[in-house]
């Protein structure tokens, strides 16, 4: 898999993006050059030499915040994916293989997910069980987890009925088994996919709710936060809500990006798309080459 | 004790000496083409729809049960009050022409306006005020309580526009207590849960539809005792738009009017609209509940005095247009007692001090409560934290209960004020007031300073002396913190004219909309 997916450069892109995010993540907070907690009486300051990226409505280095937010944001992105996967993908899976009332059932329970509005639901939640970004993600996984049910159980079905698979259920293979050693290579590109793609969703969700004001405990900063209140004071600092966006959005395009490199190589499509860059390739270098060889010819 | 009439004619005179602008040009516009008309006839034509950007709304339409201050600004467009208060925050007449008190101050018999009616043509007579009265006292989920009625012993009613009140004691206050605020007479043919939906009043405006946290029209409403200076067709008022959005919202013309936080009046200056600093006697404050511990301890309650930064909140919150506040009004007004001002000055050290002594020398940690996250908790989080106190802020949707059932130890609060000084004293320091964060009575020397000041006629020449007294002992005694006063901070486009600069109010009587 890895060795198809480095051969497309866009995979890259969304490698060191995300790294660089990740490290943003782990390290934010030591990095950041100042308190970002500490205010000031220098309120709302343009960038400077000492505030790079100025200073918010009470005097706090901005660049300090963005480092320092960045945690949570991520962090909650991450816990979104993982909750969906878990909640999501071991039911999709078993909808195939534990008989028609659970699968009847889990059809059933991942429809009305459909149905509910996860930003509302996420708000009434931490109503529910207290302010906290832990309760926010755990409703939005919850709800985000019928795109990982319909994932896996759609290509669960596909291997399921094929040959091989009928052949090792009849020479006894458990279902445990079988879900180890057949189902389980196929779905995880999918998977794989939908991770990607709900860390992106999740990023997105983190950032509406802080923006909100929901799941973070003030002064702490966050993304969503910091452009929520730089909207106050937009006559002032014209430009700040740009520097929370720019991060929010190039994680979330990098989520989105690695997604699409997962989908482009996966499968026999991935395989003749490869095969197809690759011939292409050729065929440039190739024409680029000619001219000169003509020219020795010559 | 017979308040000055307010004759139209007059207070046209007196609007454009005093250089209302606009206003003067659109009347004098008036008198020059309506060759020598009444007056009538060219005021009583009301033109053009007032849209009203209001960040706050009414939980209740009954004005009973609304307890916020802020909202009976929205509710006075359809409620007349029974007095009003004018531009030097005195009593002037409002369904009540005049009002009469014996010589000892503890019967008071308001004169109605003959001939006063509901929109359903039930009359505004003394019984329908009698029973808004009791009702006030007496309904379950009434917000005036500890408003400053609970003198009233009884209400008769001689004749059908005469409402005797008898008091317990004398109190002379009471024709500023029964202005917007307490005095919102209420139509007594509807139940409480009809008022709770749409109001039913006899004031400027009637309400057409109404839609719960989200929309209200009106349209003038001709049988308003004062109609004749009520020059605004239309009325919408709308709720909930973000702080952020209220000036794009008046430069596109989606509103004519709206209040507006400090740090918008950059934006909407630039935008070219009126930005109106309307007096007012608001005051924020941090709350904190001597009953509940470590508060219950004198050395920290002294602590948290001492580290409040004022200068710096009117510098960063208010964006200069605050003042610094010690007390539950703002400096100038009759109730500021000037030798209680200076009792805590910001000494971050003295407080570090304080809490040693108190045995938090290593600091303390404390829950910090609050309504929203705005900037000022934020501030006050790191005022504390500079003298050692770890204050964790957390916002609760549900705060409202909490802070009104007295269980929450440290949280912040801003009051708009009353129009009766000693009202806002109770509100704030006695037993049943609302704004008394500990509920705790606040000692024999308070209770007597305001019958003192209560017992004192309001043209008395020892008025202003015993109201600071009472002010001086309601602060002596309590858990609140005052921070900043800020002025009402209103921003209207041009087509809407000046209004009147009556404190804490929002009058629309001989304002004019021009244009669409």
């Amino acid at each position: 898999m890895y060795s198809r997916l480095r051969r497309l450069p866009s995979f890259w892109i969304a490698s060191v993006l995300l790294v660089l995010v990740l490290l943003l993540g782990i390290l934010g907070s030591a990095l950041a050059p100042h308190d970002p907690l500490a205010g000031g009486s220098a309120l709302l300051q343009a960038p400077s030499a000492t505030h790079l990226l100025g200073t918010d409505y009470l005097g706090r280095d901005v660049l300090s915040r963005l480092l320092a937010g960045s945690r949570v944001s991520i962090l909650g992105a991450f816990e979104v994916a993982a909750i969906a996967l878990v909640v999501g993908t071991i039911p999709g899976l078993l909808s195939v293989y534990l008989g028609r009332v659970f699968e009847w059932l889990t059809l059933r329970i991942m429809d009305t997910l459909i149905a509910l509005p996860f930003l509302v639901f996420a708000v009434a939640l931490t109503a529910l069980l207290g302010n906290g970004l832990t309760q926010a993600m755990l409703s939005v996984g919850i709800l985000l987890s019928p795109m990982f049910y319909r994932v896996s159980r759609a290509a669960a079905l596909t291997v399921s009925s094929s040959q091989y698979v009928e052949a090792a259920v009849l020479s006894g293979g458990s279902t445990g088994w079988v879900l180890r050693r057949h189902i389980g290579p196929k779905v995880l590109a999918p998977i794989g996919i939908a991770f990607a793609n709900a860390a992106g969703v999740g990023l997105v969700i983190v950032a509406s709710l802080t923006f909100l004001g929901i799941g973070v405990q003030p002064p702490a900063p966050t993304w969503g936060g910091m452009l929520a209140s730089d909207l106050g004071y937009l006559a002032y600092q014209p430009y700040a809500p740009a520097y929370p966006i720019v991060l929010i959005m190039l994680t979330v395009w990098a989520f989105n990006l690695l997604a699409d490199v997962l989908r482009d190589t996966s499968g026999e499509a991935g395989r003749i798309l490869l095969k197809k860059r690759a011939l292409a390739k050729a065929r440039r270098r190739g024409r680029r080459l000619q001219p000169q060889l003509a020219g020795r010819v010559e | 004790m017979t308040p000055p009439i307010l004759d139209h004619v007059v207070g046209r005179r007196t609007l454009l000496t005093t250089g209302a602008a606009s206003l003067a040009l659109v009347l004098a516009g008036c008198s020059t083409t309506s060759t020598g008309t009444g007056a009538s006839t060219a005021a009583g034509a009301a033109t053009g729809t007032l849209s009203w950007a209001s960040s706050y709304a009414p939980s209740s339409w009954d004005p009973v049960v609304n307890g916020s201050g802020a909202a009976f600004r929205i509710t006075a467009l359809a409620y007349a009050s029974l007095t009003n208060t004018d531009e030097d925050g005195k009593a002037a007449p409002g369904l009540a022409e005049s009002w009469t008190y014996n010589d000892a101050g503890t019967k008071v018999t308001f004169h109605l306006r003959p001939g006063l009616t509901f929109a359903d043509g039930t009359a505004l007579d003394s019984t329908a005020v009698k029973k808004y009265i009791e009702r006030a006292q007496t309904q379950e989920n009434s917000s005036l309580v500890g408003e400053g009625i609970s003198v009233i012993e009884s209400v008769e009613t001689p004749s059908a526009t005469d409402v005797r009140l008898n008091l317990s004691q004398p109190d002379f206050q009471l024709p500023l207590v029964l202005a917007q605020r307490v005095g919102q007479i209420t139509n007594p043919s509807r139940s409480a849960a009809e008022l709770n939906e749409k109001p039913d009043g006899a004031g400027p405006f009637t309400p057409v539809t109404i839609v719960a946290g989200s929309k209200a029209t009106f349209v003038k409403n001709p049988d308003y005792w004062d109609a004749d200076n009520i020059h605004i067709a239309n009325v919408t008022v709308s709720f909930g738009a973000d702080a952020s959005s209220i000036v794009s919202g008046l430069q596109s013309g989606v509103y004519n009017f709206s209040d507006l936080t400090p740090s918008q009046v950059k934006a909407a200056k630039a935008a070219n609209l009126d930005v109106v600093l309307q007096p007012g006697f608001n005051a924020n404050n941090l709350s904190v509940n001597t009953t509940i511990a470590p508060f219950d301890k004198p050395e920290v309650l002294q602590a948290l005095n001492y580290a409040i930064d004022r200068e710096a909140i009117v510098k960063q919150i208010d964006f200069g247009y605050g003042t610094a506040a010690t007390e539950p009004f703002p400096k100038g007004y009759i109730a500021y007692d000037p030798s209680s001002a200076a009792r805590y000055a910001y000494d971050p050290t003295k407080a570090r001090q304080l809490l040693a002594d108190a045995g938090y020398a290593d600091g303390l940690e404390v829950e910090f409560v609050v309504s929203a996250d705005t900037p000022t908790n934020e501030l006050i989080q790191a005022q504390l934290k500079k003298v050692g106190i770890t204050a964790a802020l957390k916002v609760d949707t549900n705060w409202a209960t909490s802070f009104f059932a007295k269980k929450l130890a440290l949280t912040t609060y801003g009051t708009t004020g009353r129009d009766s000084p000693i009202q806002t004293l109770q509100a704030h320091f006695g037993p049943a007031g609302a704004l008394n964060s500990a509920g705790t009575e606040p000692g024999s020397a308070f209770d007597e300073a305001v019958a003192t000041a209560l017992a004192t006629p309001l043209d008395s020449d020892d008025y202003e002396k015993n109201i600071q007294a009472a002010t001086a002992a309601g602060l002596a005694t309590t858990g609140l913190i005052f921070t900043d006063s800020l002025p009402n901070i209103l921003v209207k486009t041009k087509a809407v004219s000046d209004l009147p600069r009556i404190p804490a109010y929002i009058t629309w009587t001989g304002v004019t909309i021009t244009g669409r």
